[in-house]
């Protein structure tokens, strides 16, 4: 059972604390081994519980939620061949009522000639080009040749009836603001620089169409037709109703149209170089893009650097400190104008995913401007006050990542669970088209969803409930592909089994997610109220169930093993910028941002966010920041979240998945200083926001950071960049929110958490 | 009197030389007292003065060599309203012996250089082109203005608007790549909205505080954007040019491509209105257009084909539903050009119509120039075209000069009742001004945008007199006078202002011998042929046939020498004996036979006889026939069938078109290449004398005839014949009306016959 918490509440020794550092962090992400071999990869789908309750009665007593957290392109993200199942004859077998995949769980009859579902338990015939006989213990005997009857994760090439229309192609089209700001910061020769350099690698080959648009108060077109020597820029100024200029040419094939595409983007800075326009209409070309490439859909890309000040969707200064804490505060998270959600519902219709850059200086009304990349699967940059100098490799980076990462086009996304259960709510960036059907214009490897799961009846069948999740999509070669994932879950009748079976990094993630939910329809404090009620009501039920050992240790919060790290990752969740303080703690922007992150992450990137991982820099010892032989690289040792175990010697760099923060201490070693920053401490300026790491400085040191960096990064959707502060600096400030351990103004340390939580326990 | 040798001198031809000096009188005369000035004439004698003209205190009217001059005490009455005017202190030095230019008898036209008003400007032309041709149409059309722009100076300002579905206005200042801004074709704009749309919101203000002086400051700020000088965006103009597209909007076979010709006007006449500052410069538009105006405003048909594009039936029945609409907006357009001084050229070709109909007082009110043909590859557009841009000097220099204020100045007992030609109407008040209104009336001051060295326009004046005057002074009494006062900017920049004075005799109307001597049949022929179109314009169900023969029968009874109810006896004194004939060929002409034509091409033609002077508008309404022979040198022949002959080439000018016709033997030598031989010389010059003549004919006019070279049973000798009195054929029997020569394409002869007939009767 439960592992003993900390002694006396008052005289907590923080020391004790559970903490996810290091090894500990890595076995604490690790889920629980699935219920049968056979099962997808958690990382694909993962319970929060891995146990269903038998009846609604148990579930009732579990406060925390019961889900699964679903990644359904993590094969691409860890590198993994999906098996594919081969179009064949028989076409696609699924079964005949609830239209469940073929997967390793079904149950065989009849000597082969029928199946029993197990998701609906409906008994269904097999076409005779699927027949297989089977062995003695009742499983085909082709089952090891045939990936969807022996794995949990398989992909179906998908026949003619599983499409509308034929395959697309990919489509990337960017609509960049080249108002001042946008010109001035860089913005503009930084992403037509990126967008360039990525030409090559654009998923897709020979079909992948591209297209432009750029805006300030007016629009302009680029007409980029094969055969002209120059693209065309054709000029709208008309906002309230914009057209398009052109019947063809605005959105055109890569391969043919290269060379004025490179044109373009070559051109592209010089060509609004010496603007003074500071009007930015970035509804209408919204409407203006949608136009050109609603016929086909894919991915448009809104670089925005200015605040939007013309035309439909432009932008309110309503943040409001005094709404906080009323009623109006939810709506400050909300988009203001209908014109967004209205946008984002038809871009979701004809299969476009939009994804914003938001570069600006000022109040952009992110909550607003979120929206349209909240419903159709899209990302959220952020980059406050964006400067070239400073910025520009992130959004190099960013963008390149972005474009270059395996896509999934046109794509809808259906999950089931087993009879008697059903999905009650769907958590994530997409637009819910029907009851269970996911419209996911694109998807990628950086998206996961959460689903919570539900009794559709009192009582379920003992044994193995099941979930399968299926994604049907066209990939970046033109081929219609489902891919399946399916996951057998034990059933228990016990809540001891729920709480064994709990997997706190799934539940983080479900937990952030809920969170978000929340936010936009309740105030900050009532969501944080929320993720508090809920694991102390969860350890309170744990508490009634062990009600001797708690007899016996009146005095001390009892968890169970697997509730290890929850309380600091949901005090994390707490402390982090989507949900912590008010109305001045976080920009209102930062806040938005950071929500849409939570929404669109996996358990690990979540998890992160919620208690960022920190190294200790200056110890020189063991191999980290050097690239083995199999090119992996070693991490520093792992140090909690505090501003206590930071030694005034020491080099920590914090990572939160979103930023790093290198954190130099006041006595730091003169020589690491030399080795990374080419100076000694005393010559570091205090103020080192234009300090660097990068590029490094080819000492031993230096390599190891930059080495290390690129390790963390890899992979990762956002390029994080590293800030140092210098201890004590007039900087520091901004980063003490990541010490999640301490204590600050407006929340709580660690162990006042630990008390507050068993104090909650305890009452009444 | 030689009322041609007369014209040679000032511009000036009078439909009658010596006026009845009363009212009652001057009705009876029925062709009307009227003047056909060109203001622009080249007249290579004339004197142009560095110095600004003395006017009249009184009435305005400028110093002229009729002024009596008191030498003395330096002292000229002026002869309209004979007010003492003293001269200005610099001619204190003037003497009979040391006369100003102005008053030398024989500079009755004279020239004044003006001081500049308004900073000059380097002339400006916008070119607007249609993209909703073929490749090939769009390909011969950018050839040939590329040619053009090869030729035009390089201070010159451009600009480039294309339209078809959408419009495009070419930033030419624009160099990174190509750009244009885009304005719906479906979409009305107002000049307001597009100068706004094109960033250019306020220039004209801007503009106007610059200092005068120095030729052709730069244009500070985005007025440079659009429209620049040649020199600097040559390579971006052409470039655009190039790379110039048909409009990519897809087309389906039951349909007309959306072109949106009135939309891309009014987005051109705003760029260009708020690019120049008023009176500046000769600025123009050139739109060259090879079909229908069908979206947007001034649409002339609907897209789909099963509509038809309005004919005159349809528009004599007001069966037209786009016609009044479009109209409509083509004359707020013209308004809008002639309040900037701007003029609007059309390039039409197309074998469709193209709402030329429409867009007629567009150019008229302008005073822009026209080229119908049916395809951009033709040579009638191509050469026109390029002497649009051709340079004093050169071969077909049309002279333009631009922003003219053109003002008439009568004696006492004169009225004017309005203009008939290619200007615009000029709010002023004018104490000359007439009850009845013709034409543009209601002013004695007209705007003439744009002006070419044969521009004439047509005055129509009132006898006010009543027989019974107060005997004034002797000179009043017996000679009137006109002046013509036009103030513009000459094709070289200055500022110019050309006044013609005339005189002529005042006479008692009753004296009908005398007063028919003054009759010049030529002037008019023009002026009823430019007042019986214009009739059939303005006037519901206006006869013009009907009211041309009334008007010859009433003038053959009063002038004529006959005895009552004796047809035999009638007889047309000489001053009016060809005016019959011309009235002939007129209404046999296509300017008053509208129904083989359609709107587009009666419009044409009509705007051509408004522009030209007289002797270029006879040649239009009375084709001439130059026949070419052995016997001798050539010599002009009747328009007749009868003038056909085996051995004869005929020259036909028929203004539009010029055809070398062959008669049969001369066809079958030249087939048989006599005339490469070297002892048929003789023949050779005869086949060559009037190809000669041709070229001639097309090297001075605009716009370009078409030439045709055919044979006597050619297809195309049908040019020819068409335009011959058809003398051979049956004479027509049909009875007669009362006063109207019934015919439908009677000869000449049982024409006459008919006048006869019709004016000896009681
Ligand atoms: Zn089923
Ligand atoms: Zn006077």
């Amino acid at each position: 059972l439960g592992a003993a918490g900390p002694g006396q509440p008052e005289g907590v020794d923080p020391a004790t604390l559970p903490r996810p550092v290091g090894e500990a962090l890595e076995r604490a992400l690790v889920a629980h081994s699935p219920g049968d071999p056979a099962n997808c990869s958690p990382d694909n789908m993962r319970m929060t519980i891995n146990a269903i309750p038998v009846s609604t009665a148990l579930k009732a007593r579990m406060p925390l939620p019961l889900g699964v957290v679903v990644h359904p392109m993590a094969d691409e993200f860890y590198g993994r061949q999906v098996p594919v199942v081969q179009l064949s004859s028989a076409g696609i077998v699924r079964c005949r009522r609830c239209r469940t995949y073929m997967n390793p769980f079904i149950q065989w009859t009849d000597a082969g000639r029928r199946f029993k579902c197990n998701v609906c338990a409906m008994l269904n015939e097999i076409p005779v080009e699927y027949f297989s006989s089977l062995d003695q213990n009742g499983r085909r005997r082709d089952a090891d040749e045939r990936p969807e009857l022996s794995q949990g994760t398989v992909e179906y090439v998908a026949p003619a009836d599983y499409m509308v229309r034929p395959p697309m192609p990919p489509v990337y089209f960017f609509c960049i603001d080249v108002s001042y700001a946008a010109v001035a910061s860089g913005a503009v020769a930084t992403t037509a620089a990126a967008i360039k350099a990525c030409l090559d690698q654009l998923p897709g080959d020979e079909r992948t169409l591209v297209g432009f648009l750029t805006f300030d108060s007016s629009l302009h077109f680029y007409n980029l037709k094969a055969s002209l020597t120059q693209p065309q820029m054709l000029v709208v100024t008309e906002l309230d109703d914009p057209f398009v200029p052109l019947p063809d040419d605005l959105l055109v094939n890569l391969r043919e149209s290269r060379q004025v595409v490179e044109a373009l983007l070559d051109a592209l800075p010089n060509n609004f170089a010496g603007t003074s326009v500071v009007e930015s209409a970035m509804g209408p070309a919204l409407q203006a893009a949608f136009m050109v490439s609603s016929h086909i859909g894919g991915k448009l890309l809104l670089f925005q650097s200015s605040v939007p000040s013309l035309g439909v969707g432009r932008v309110k200064n309503r943040e409001n400190p005094s709404a906080y804490g009323t009623e109006r505060e939810p709506g400050l998270r909300n988009p203001d104008d209908p014109f967004f959600k209205r946008y984002a519902a038809e871009c979701s219709r004809v299969q476009i995913t939009v994804d914003v850059f938001a570069m600006s200086m000022q109040y952009t009304d992110l909550a607003s401007l979120a929206a349209i990349p909240r419903y159709t699967c899209g990302e959220l940059y952020y980059y406050p006050g964006f400067m070239a100098a400073r910025d520009g490799a992130k959004l190099t980076a960013e963008i390149t990542h972005n474009l270059t990462r395996p896509t999934a086009w046109e794509a809808v996304m259906r999950v089931r669970c087993s009879k008697g259960l059903r999905i009650s709510s769907f958590h994530g960036h997409f637009f819910n088209r029907s009851t269970d059907l996911l419209a996911l214009p694109t998807c990628d490897p950086d998206k996961a969803f959460a689903m919570e799961i539900a009794h559709e009846e009192g009582v379920v069948q003992p044994g193995f409930a099941y979930v399968q999740c299926a994604l049907l999509y066209t990939n970046s070669n033109g081929e219609r592909r489902i891919r399946v994932h399916t996951m057998a879950v034990p059933i228990v009748s016990e809540l001891a089994d729920m709480f064994a079976a709990t997997d706190a990094g799934a539940m983080t993630a479900m937990m952030a997610k809920l969170s978000v939910e929340k936010y936009l329809s309740s105030r900050l404090d009532e969501t944080r109220q929320l993720l508090h009620s809920r694991l102390s009501g969860a350890l309170k039920e744990f508490r009634i169930m062990n009600a001797n050992a708690a007899l016996r240790t009146p005095n001390k919060l009892i968890f169970p093993e697997t509730y290890k790290y929850l309380p600091i990752w949901t005090l994390g969740l707490m402390k982090c910028a989507a949900f912590r303080g008010g109305a001045k703690d976080v920009n209102a922007d930062e806040r938005i941002a950071v929500g849409h992150f939570l929404m669109a992450g996996g358990v690990e990137a979540v998890a992160r966010l919620a208690y960022p991982t920190a190294y200790a820099l200056h110890d020189p010892s063991g191999p980290w920041g050097m690239e083995q032989q199999d090119g992996s690289v070693p991490v520093p040792v792992g140090v909690p979240l505090s501003a206590a175990v930071l030694q005034d010697g020491g080099v920590y760099l914090i990572d939160t998945g979103r930023v790093f923060v290198l954190w130099l201490g006041r006595s730091m070693s003169p020589q690491w200083c030399v080795e990374v920053f080419g100076t000694d401490p005393l010559s570091l300026p205090q103020d080192t926001s234009a300090v660097t790491v990068e590029p490094g400085r080819d000492t031993p040191m230096s390599n190891r950071v930059t080495t290390l960096l690129r390790a963390l990064r890899a992979g990762r959707p956002l390029h994080q960049q590293v800030f140092v502060v210098r201890q004590g600096s007039p900087l520091e400030p901004h980063v003490l929110p990541y010490l999640v351990e301490d204590r600050s103004p407006s929340t709580q340390s660690y162990t006042d958490y630990m008390v507050s939580l068993h104090k909650a326990v305890l009452a009444k | 009197m030689d009322f041609a040798a007369l014209e040679d001198i000032d511009g000036v031809r009078l439909t009658w030389n010596i006026w009845p000096n009363s009212k009652l009188e001057a009705t009876k005369c029925v062709i009307p007292f009227a003047s056909i000035y060109t203001p622009n004439k080249r007249l290579p004698t004339m004197p142009v003065l560095p110095y600004e003209p003395i006017p009249c205190k009184q009435c305005n009217a400028i110093l002229n060599p009729y002024a009596r001059v008191d030498f003395y005490s330096k002292v000229w009455i002026c002869p309209f309203c004979h007010s003492r005017n003293h001269f200005p202190a610099h001619y204190q030095g003037i003497s009979d012996t040391n006369m100003p230019a102005e008053l030398y008898p024989n500079y009755c036209t004279i020239e004044y250089t003006l001081p500049k008003t308004v900073a000059p400007h380097p002339p400006a032309y916008v070119f607007l082109i249609d993209t909703c041709v073929s490749e090939d149409e769009l390909g011969a059309c950018k050839t040939a203005i590329m040619q053009a722009i090869q030729t035009l100076p390089e201070y010159a300002y451009v600009g480039l608007v294309t339209f078809g579905t959408h419009v495009h206005v070419y930033e030419l200042g624009f160099t990174e790549c190509s750009k244009c801004f885009v304005f719906r074709g479906s979409k009305e704009y107002t000049s307001q909205q597009i100068v706004e749309q094109l960033g250019m919101r306020g220039g004209q203000q801007q503009r106007a505080g610059q200092p005068a002086g120095g030729p052709a400051g730069p244009a500070p700020g985005p007025q440079r954007r659009f429209l620049m000088p040649l020199g600097e965006c040559e390579f971006t103009l052409t470039t655009a040019l190039e790379e110039l597209q048909k409009d990519s909007y897809p087309v389906v076979a039951t349909h007309r491509p959306a072109r949106c010709t009135g939309t891309a006007m009014q987005v051109a006449a705003s760029l260009l209105g708020a690019s120049v500052p008023i009176g500046s410069c000769a600025a123009r538009i050139l739109l060259f257009v090879g079909g229908p105006c069908t979206e947007g405003s001034g649409k002339v048909v609907n897209r789909e084909l099963t509509e038809e594009i309005r004919s005159h039936k349809d528009l004599a029945k007001d069966g037209a539903p786009h016609f009044r609409k479009g109209k409509k907006f083509y004359d707020g357009l013209a308004q809008e050009l002639v309040a900037h001084g701007h003029s609007l050229d059309i390039f039409a070709c197309a074998l469709d119509q193209i709402g030329m109909a429409e867009m007629k007082d567009a150019v008229m009110l302008t005073g822009g120039l026209t080229v119908q043909t049916d395809t951009f590859h033709n040579v009638v557009f191509r050469d026109s075209l390029k002497r649009l841009f051709a340079r004093d000097g050169e071969d077909g220099f049309l002279g333009l000069s631009s922003n003219a204020t053109f003002e008439v100045i009568p004696s006492r007992d004169i009225k004017v009742a309005g203009m008939l030609g290619q200007a615009a109407r000029v709010d002023k008040k004018s104490p000359y001004v007439a009850d009845v209104e013709v034409g543009l009336g209601g002013t004695t001051t007209w705007k003439l945008c744009s002006l070419d060295s044969e521009t004439s326009v047509a005055l129509l004046y009132e006898i006010t007199a009543t027989a019974n005057r107060e005997a004034g002074d002797a000179q009043s009494n017996q000679q009137f006078f006109l002046q013509f006062i036009t103030r513009y900017l000459h094709w070289t920049g200055e500022l110019r202002c050309r006044v013609t004075t005339v005189t002529r005799r005042w006479i008692d109307g009753t004296q009908i011998g005398e007063v028919i001597t003054g009759f010049d049949q030529e002037a008019a022929a023009v002026l009823m042929a430019r007042l019986a179109t214009h009739k059939m314009e303005t006037e519901e169900d206006f006869d013009a046939t009907r009211w041309l023969d009334r008007a010859l029968i009433r003038l053959a009874q009063r002038f004529g020498d006959y005895r009552k109810d004796d047809p035999q006896s009638f007889n047309l004194r000489p001053e009016l004996s060809f005016y019959p004939q011309f009235m002939f060929n007129l209404r046999r002409s296509q300017f008053v036979q509208v129904f083989g034509n359609s709107p587009d091409e009666t419009a044409y033609y009509r705007m051509a006889l408004f522009r030209v002077a007289v002797p270029d508008a006879m040649v239009m309404i009375q084709p001439q026939l130059t026949a070419y022979h052995f016997n001798g040198p050539p010599e002009p022949v009747l328009l007749d069938v009868s003038s056909i002959l085996p051995e004869r080439v005929l020259l036909l000018d028929a203004y539009f078109y010029v055809v070398v016709f062959h008669g049969t033997t001369i066809a079958q030598w030249r087939k048989a290449e006599y005339h490469l031989q070297p002892e048929h010389v003789a023949f050779a010059q005869v086949l060559a004398a009037p190809q000669a003549e041709a070229k001639e004919i097309v090297r001075r006019r605009f716009p370009v005839p078409k030439i045709v070279d055919c044979d006597h049973n050619g297809s195309q000798a049908r040019f020819l014949l068409v335009k011959l009195n058809p003398s051979s054929t049956y004479t027509s029997a049909t009875p007669m009306s009362a006063e109207v020569i019934n015919t439908d394409d009677v000869s000449l002869a049982t024409f006459t016959e008919h006048l006869k007939r019709l004016a000896v009767q009681s």
